[in-house]
């Protein structure tokens, strides 16, 4: 199938994006790198009768270090993401999950930001940003606001986001140093959507304790979960494997995963478990200097 | 596909009986229902606009209800069809007295075809839960309103 | 109908100026306006591969792009890798080592290959691996195609 007919027009700053959103309002769907988009509308499951296309917004394609934090427009590249020296030290999982979203030439083109907005329950961008709870800045006609990801994300392809509101940047904390983290997913094969995602973060203490740890589950929500009553095990603890063990089992208890042509919930919720257990191994091993 | 769930009513079994019987209630919770009209008793034609961000499809059918007992039990049967694909269902309601409550719930199956299930089919399941907990939601909106 | 808008692209190193219909997808205006026909129409929605060509420089699913975006960029599809009638050094290994049966997934295979050893030139199996997966073919079991850009990637050192 093609597209049905659309109406086209290019922003080259965000207030022009704006003003077009306003002027259009529901009628209209922002395009950035189309990756989601394109395919929804190549199938008319959506029809839009109004793209704007952001691509020109040059002013939001940036990835740099403010003090803290790791800032990356909106429109910045999946694959200049995955190949950041900057990103690659400062944000390793971020780099990792980016290079696991389907292939190259895909990543070309898809942006950060679409990934968010597009907030797809299976893909890498969400989760990561999930368990790094990062900040997304959203600009719109009355002003900017900041989310956090459990304000941001909502259900299945819904963010809190306005109508008339653009996700201009996303705002992340560096790492301190010697923190274990780890990105696994289980896929059929490589590039697929995650059938289960898992995002871990251990920020560790002298002694190779846990001072706090980061259970973050994909592909069994509507949006990602924090496995909060087993990140409750492994805080202030040394990580021994039976630790890892019970965390496993009580995160597959906060799983709340659907069956479909895929997998079955029963499996989606059991492969949360194994995930969760070689995910927190990993990230053991990378806060040990593994 | 199967569904099933169930949601608790602040009130009596027949008054939750009657909620659900009125069509003016079904209109106003059956998600995206633009227009619904009685054909024969307990057989409706639908219209409904229904999507989730940028997945908006129109599409008309039918429900009937079939079989009932009031006020414990009946059947629903529903069909419908749109650009992005169909949608064919069955589904058994079930009303239950519980103190002050009524638990209404449902079990059925649902079949989902088309190229909305094609490049859809990850999500389908969730969604289609969203939407009934959205029916639900409405309807007990409809209770409190009618209270 | 919505406005038809006045595009500019380089292809293979030669200039087009089209009037395009903004819905017009960048492989069907390959492939229907500018009669480039090697690359092919898959999937349309970014899974298979087949339609992958080179955008400034880098791969990109052209069944995922409207030609108006394409405007003012530089693009080159599989017929831009033989010079002169000459295969490519690519083309040659592919044809020695059976790389292609049906030949569907082949503009794709090329493409993504022929970015990986321009980056890379001295890739490993699994870089070659990983450079592939992205495009889907049900032929040839993709050994011999790793096989071809493994035999062809000293070749286009200029080995």
């Amino acid at each position: 199938m093609k597209p049905s007919a659309f109406e086209y027009f290019t922003a080259s700053t965000v207030a022009e994006a704006i003003k077009l959103l306003e002027r259009y309002e529901d009628e209209a769907k922002i395009i950035a790198g189309g990756q989601s988009l394109v395919p929804m509308m190549n199938f008319r499951v959506a029809q839009p009768e109004v793209l704007i296309d952001i691509n020109g917004i040059k002013e939001l394609d940036y990835i740099r270090q403010e003090d803290d934090e790791i800032v990356i427009g909106a429109l910045t590249r999946e694959r200049d993401l995955e190949l950041s020296p900057l990103v690659q030290e400062k944000c390793p999982i971020l780099a990792e999950a980016i290079s696991l979203i389907g292939h190259a030439s895909i990543r070309t083109r898809g942006t950060i930001g679409g990934s968010l907005v597009h907030a797809d329950p299976a893909a890498e961008i969400p989760l990561t940003i999930y368990g790094l709870d990062a900040k997304m800045r959203v600009v719109g006609p009355s002003g900017e606001r900041t989310l956090e990801p459990e304000e941001f994300f909502l259900s299945y392809l819904t963010t809190s986001l306005e109508p008339l509101e653009i996700l201009v940047e996303v705002r992340i904390p560096v790492l301190p140093q010697k923190t274990g983290w780890s990105f696994v997913e289980l896929t059929r094969r490589r590039g697929d959507f995650y059938i289960v995602a898992v995002a871990s973060i251990l920020f560790m203490e002298k002694g190779g304790v846990c001072k706090e740890a980061r259970i973050c589950l994909g592909g069994v929500g509507p949006t990602s979960i924090r496995a909060e009553e087993a990140e409750k095990i492994l805080a202030g603890q040394v990580i021994t494997d039976e630790l890892i063990e019970k965390a496993g089992q009580k995160a597959a208890e906060a799983a709340d995963p659907e069956s479909d042509y895929h997998a079955s919930a029963e499996y989606r919720r059991d492969m949360t478990r194994v995930f969760v257990k070689r995910g927190l191994a990993e990230a053991r091993n990378r806060a040990k200097g593994g | 596909m199967n569904i099933e769930g169930k949601h608790k009513f602040l009130a009596s079994q027949e008054q939750i009986w009657d909620l659900f019987m009125d069509q003016k209630n079904l209109e106003k919770a059956i998600p995206g229902c633009e227009k619904m009209e009685e054909r024969e008793p307990g057989k409706y034609d639908v219209l409904l606009k229904i999507g989730i961000a940028a997945i908006k499809g129109t599409y008309t059918g039918k429900i009937e209800v079939v079989d009932p007992e009031p006020p414990n039990r009946y059947r629903l049967l529903g069909e419908g069809s749109g650009s992005p694909g169909f949608v064919k269902g069955e589904a058994t309601i079930e009303f239950s007295q519980e103190g002050q409550h009524t638990i209404v719930s449902y079990q059925g199956d649902m079949q989902v075809g088309g190229l909305i299930a094609g490049i859809g089919q990850r999500m389908i399941g969730g969604i289609a839960k969203m939407m009934a907990g959205q029916f639900f939601k409405k309807m007990a909106k409809e209770l409190k309103s009618q209270q | 109908m919505a406005e038809r808008r006045r595009i500019t692209v380089k292809v293979n190193g030669v200039e087009y100026g089209r009037e395009v219909d903004p819905k017009r997808l960048l492989v069907d205006f390959l492939r229907d306006d500018l009669e480039l026909i090697g690359t092919h129409v898959g999937c349309e929605h970014g899974f298979c591969g087949a339609c992958t060509v080179l955008l400034n420089g880098r791969s990109i699913r052209s069944c995922l792009m409207f030609a108006v975006q394409a405007d003012g960029a530089e693009i080159m599809t599989v017929e831009g890798l033989a010079e002169d009638g000459k295969l490519h050094p690519l083309q040659e290994a592919f044809q020695e080592h059976h790389a292609l049966q049906c030949g569907f997934c082949t503009p794709g295979m090329l493409i993504v290959t022929y970015e990986l050893l321009r980056g890379n030139p001295d890739p490993t199996e699994e870089e070659v691996r990983l450079a592939v997966a992205g495009v889907l073919c049900r032929c040839t079991g993709y050994k011999q195609i790793i096989d071809a850009v493994i035999a062809a990637a000293p070749k286009m050192r200029g080995g």
